[in-house]
């Protein structure tokens, strides 16, 4: 029962962050300096009778809200409209139905835009955060359990110079040596031009384009994880619990394995559903410098062409992603420690 | 308690199951680099396949619409795709490329072209005149498409009389119908007729009629052309043709180090020397193939050509005055400049005209000298003095020479330059306030507001240079085109004459009189003329057209005769 509600509670706030958000990125946009309809066409060639048809095109000429024209620069208007033919409802009608508008810059739904590069960031990201994971905590935990020695001092070493590299410079590193050494491709998804056979063939040509990106995200993110299992775990370690297990003849191995790591996991869970929520925005400077057609890319380049459409449905998809990211570390975190529910 | 536990292990054994996956891939990959980086290191051409040329570029075509399209890189892809009426060329002249011949009304308003023989799409379906007439037609009647209008404005009626004649009809006779119609690209009617929205419509099958055909288009990855052997014009001799986006700098100077690209058509500066010094690679720099040109802009807009409605007129009165402008232009060290800035690849600038248009351009100015006591005795006998020694003059009525000075945020080079600016300028007595603006703030600051003193900013131009003379037109000082407000009735004058003069001869020598008259004025100092830099592997292919005066490598004039070197 308690449970139930506790759940409730959770989606209930998801839900509702959702719909701020929703409103909240609408105005954003439309409160900013600048004309989206000549900026997405930045040339003064423009005559008065394109940029109106431009405006036209993306409903830009209709009234923000009931009783505002615009928000920029402020301008009152009529407040006795129909709502349903303002903007902000048909921005909101249109999200009921998975449409998010056309694209100022490349004229396509933006929707489907944002599906391919999705995937892509998915992809390169996803594989980089398990790697990441995975390596980072075993050599937490190795290093927690070798505390004090010349294991723990390099491990050490190495997850504190991992973290602190500067993104784009390891990539650009990367980047040289792979493509100079290892005849690594440098840049984007797949070789263009290549016929392939089999999709076997075109997956082995993504992995190949993937190595680079993936090893820089791994080295970078490593480090982080690494250093939190290794101090959670120390403390841990130094309870008294764990020095009855020792005192019971137990060995380390089970010691870590059913006292100690188990605890040791609510601090990284907190850490892995926050990145994983930013996952969506991908790394943006990998994705610069490995030329991957993701998400990252696609913002800062809609951030520039000044293209809303764009912009606002990816702000949606970040937020979304972030909000459920929480929500599942919430729930995640209430099977591994019980007493969260009650407080 | 033990159910809590299975969860935990069964995720750890999840993401070591994800990682055990992922693993026998990186094996099998570096098996499939190890062959990779063969091809790197033996060029590649003899090898059985189809022999591909690829190019890398730091940009992506923004839609395959011609219609809507903004960014150059999708001319590029058109250029190739498309045909259109004419061709131009690296030397700045125009060909005949859809029509044979072209028959012009002794008024000079009625051209009848007549059309190739055995020209078809690439689905198969024959190109007639009825598809030039609906793409002109098109073209004149979409107000959804920004920049198309502009040249269709002149068009009184386009007719197809029979499959090989068109005829077009002008509201008046113009000088330059060339450049009017290379950007006219000729749609299959078969196709475009049944479109509901022209400007909606993303056209990746992208249908054309041109030496290269589309085979795949991934927005910001890449475009895969193939070529079309049989064109009625001479068909490439390669093919086909890859753009590769590089969306970092450096990643595109390796990726033709390496051999994984054949040509970049960009490059940082600061890569040219490195470059330079590589035995496989050839750089190749000079004006590019689409003009184009850095300004420094001053607000020189008198009261009585306020615009009315959107003036804001807050420019320094100092700049009106010619004297200030001659001594700002004396204390610029342009070379300096140019070796700063552009680490030597450019040229010092006269006026708006830049040297990429060819004979428009008129390198008989002489340009003022960087003096700086000249500039210093300039000031002084116009009665710009130190009255109150601050080290900044002060105009008769006591303003002090402080001059904003802004500049759109996106700019690499311009804060560089400002730098430079102020130094030079400082040791005249001048100073600026720098401030750069994120690009829509400094449209809104700039013009028709003319609410600033200063701004370093440029243009990029069709091949004709009637529009950039158009920039310097009193007309143009209330659309905001004209971002100096600089008004000369002469000139003027003159341009009208120019637009109207058939004669080719007269027309260029209006135009070089209207560079006089502009460089005498000095409503602008032109720092530079930046260089196109471009280059190529000289491994793989051979008969990039290096030559032509203007540097353009993914051109048509080179894309269609380039061979590979081992065959």
């Amino acid at each position: 029962m308690k449970r139930s509600r506790y759940i409730a509670q959770k989606v209930g706030w998801a839900l509702l962050t959702i719909l701020f958000v929703i409103t909240l990125n609408f105005f954003l946009f439309r409160v900013l300096p600048g004309d989206p309809a000549r900026a997405g066409v930045r040339d003064p060639r423009l005559t008065r009778e394109a940029v109106e048809a431009i405006r036209v095109r993306f409903g830009l000429d209709k009234p923000v809200i009931n009783c505002f024209q615009s928000l920029n620069p402020m301008e009152t208007g009529d407040c006795f409209i129909n709502p349903l033919d303002t903007q902000f409802f048909i921005y909101v009608g249109n999200l009921l139905q998975g449409e998010l508008g056309i694209s100022y810059h490349t004229n396509r739904p933006v929707a489907d835009m944002l599906m391919e590069m999705l995937w892509n960031t998915l992809l390169l990201i996803g594989l980089g955060q398990i790697l990441a994971i995975v390596l980072g905590m075993s050599l937490g935990v190795l290093a927690a359990w070798k505390a004090r020695t010349a294991v723990d001092h390099g491990a050490l070493l190495f997850s504190l110079t991992a973290w602190s590299l500067p993104t784009f410079w390891l990539g650009i590193i990367l980047l040289f040596i792979g493509s100079s050494y290892w005849g690594l491709p440098i840049g984007g998804r797949l070789t263009p031009g290549t016929v392939y056979n089999t999709s076997i063939e075109r997956w082995l040509d993504i992995g190949n384009h993937l190595i680079l990106p993936t090893l820089t995200y791994t080295i970078v993110f490593l480090g982080e994880y690494m250093l939190i299992m290794r101090s959670t775990l120390l403390d841990v370690l130094s309870e008294d619990y764990i020095l009855t297990a020792k005192a019971k003849g137990i060995s380390t191995f089970q010691i870590l394995k059913d006292h100690a790591l188990r605890n040791a996991m609510l601090p990284m869970v907190t850490i892995i559903a926050l990145n994983l929520g930013f996952t969506v925005t991908g790394a943006i400077q990998i994705e610069t410098v490995f030329s991957w057609p993701g998400l990252g890319g696609a913002i800062f380049t809609a951030v520039n062409r000044r293209d809303y459409p764009m912009l606002q449905g990816a702000f949606l998809l970040i937020a979304i992603s972030v909000i459920f990211a929480n929500l599942a570390a919430d729930l995640f975190y209430s099977y591994l420690d019980p007493r969260v529910e009650d407080s | 308690m033990k159910r809590h536990y299975l969860i935990l292990c069964a995720l750890l054994l999840l993401l070591l199951a994800a990682c055990g996956g992922s693993q026998p891939t990186t094996p099998a990959d570096s098996g499939d680099t190890g062959s990779s980086s063969q091809t790197v290191t033996t060029p590649a051409a003899e090898a059985a396949g189809p022999v591909i040329v690829r190019v890398g570029w730091g940009g992506s075509p923004d839609t395959l619409n011609p219609g809507t399209a903004v960014l150059a890189e999708a001319y590029t892809i058109f250029e190739l795709v498309y045909d259109s009426m004419y061709q131009l060329q690296p030397d700045g002249s125009y060909t005949l490329e859809l029509a044979e011949s072209v028959d012009v009304s002794a008024d000079g308003t009625v051209y009848t072209y007549t059309l190739r023989d055995g020209i078809t799409f690439h689905d198969g379906e024959r190109l007639t005149a009825s598809d030039v007439a609906f793409s002109y037609n098109l073209y004149a009647s979409q107000e959804d498409f920004p920049f198309l209008p502009i040249y269709t404005s002149y068009f009184d009626s386009v007719e197809a009389p029979d499959d090989k004649t068109v005829v077009l009809t002008l509201t008046e006779a113009i000088p330059n119908i060339e450049s009017q119609l290379i950007y006219l690209y000729v749609l299959p009617e078969h196709i475009w007729a049944d479109v509901p929205d022209a400007a909606e419509f993303e056209n990746t099958a992208m249908i054309g009629s041109g030496p290269f055909k589309m085979k795949e288009y991934r927005q910001n990855e890449f475009v895969s052309l193939d070529a079309v052997k049989d064109h009625y014009l001479k068909g490439p001799q390669i093919d086909g043709a890859v753009f590769q986006t590089f969306d970092n700098p450096d990643a595109l100077v390796q990726a033709l180090k390496t051999g994984q690209v054949d040509m970049i058509t960009e490059m940082p500066n600061t890569a040219v020397a490195a470059l330079r010094n590589d035995a496989n690679v050839q750089v190749v720099s000079g004006p590019p193939l689409s003009p184009s040109v850095t300004d420094i802009i001053f607000n020189v807009v008198t009261p009585e050509n306020c615009p009315p409605d959107d003036g804001i007129c807050t420019g320094h009165p100092a700049l009106q005055d010619r004297n200030v402008r001659l001594a700002l232009a004396h204390a610029t060290d342009k070379q300096n400049i140019i070796d700063v800035v552009l680490l030597g690849l450019g040229a010092p600038g006269l006026t708006l005209i830049p040297d990429s248009l060819g004979d428009f351009y008129n390198d008989q100015i002489q340009d003022y000298e960087f003096d700086i006591a000249l500039a210093n005795q300039i000031l002084d006998d116009a009665g710009y003095v130190d009255s109150n020694n601050d080290g900044v003059r002060e105009t008769p009525d006591g303003r002090d020479l402080i001059f904003r000075l802004n500049w759109p945020s996106d700019s690499v080079d311009s804060p560089r330059m400002a730098e430079l600016l102020a130094g030079n300028w400082g040791q005249i007595g001048v100073r600026t306030e720098q401030q750069s603006l994120d690009p829509d703030t400094l449209t809104s600051i700039c013009c028709p507001a003319f609410d600033f003193d200063i701004i370093l900013w440029g243009w990029g131009s069709d091949p004709d240079p009637s529009f950039l003379l158009s920039v310097m037109t009193t007309d143009e000082i209330t659309t905001g085109t004209n971002e100096t407000g600089y008004s000369n009735p002469e000139y003027d004058e003159l341009f009208v004459q120019q637009a109207t003069t058939l004669d080719d001869a007269q027309r260029i020598a209006i135009i070089h009189r209207m560079q006089e008259i502009a460089h005498h004025d000095i409503p602008y100092i032109i720092p530079y003329y930046a260089q196109e830099v471009q280059a190529f592997r000289l491994d793989r292919f051979r008969g990039w057209l290096t030559d032509a005066g203007k540097v353009a490598l993914e051109d048509p004039s080179s894309l269609l005769v380039i061979e590979p070197v081992n065959r």
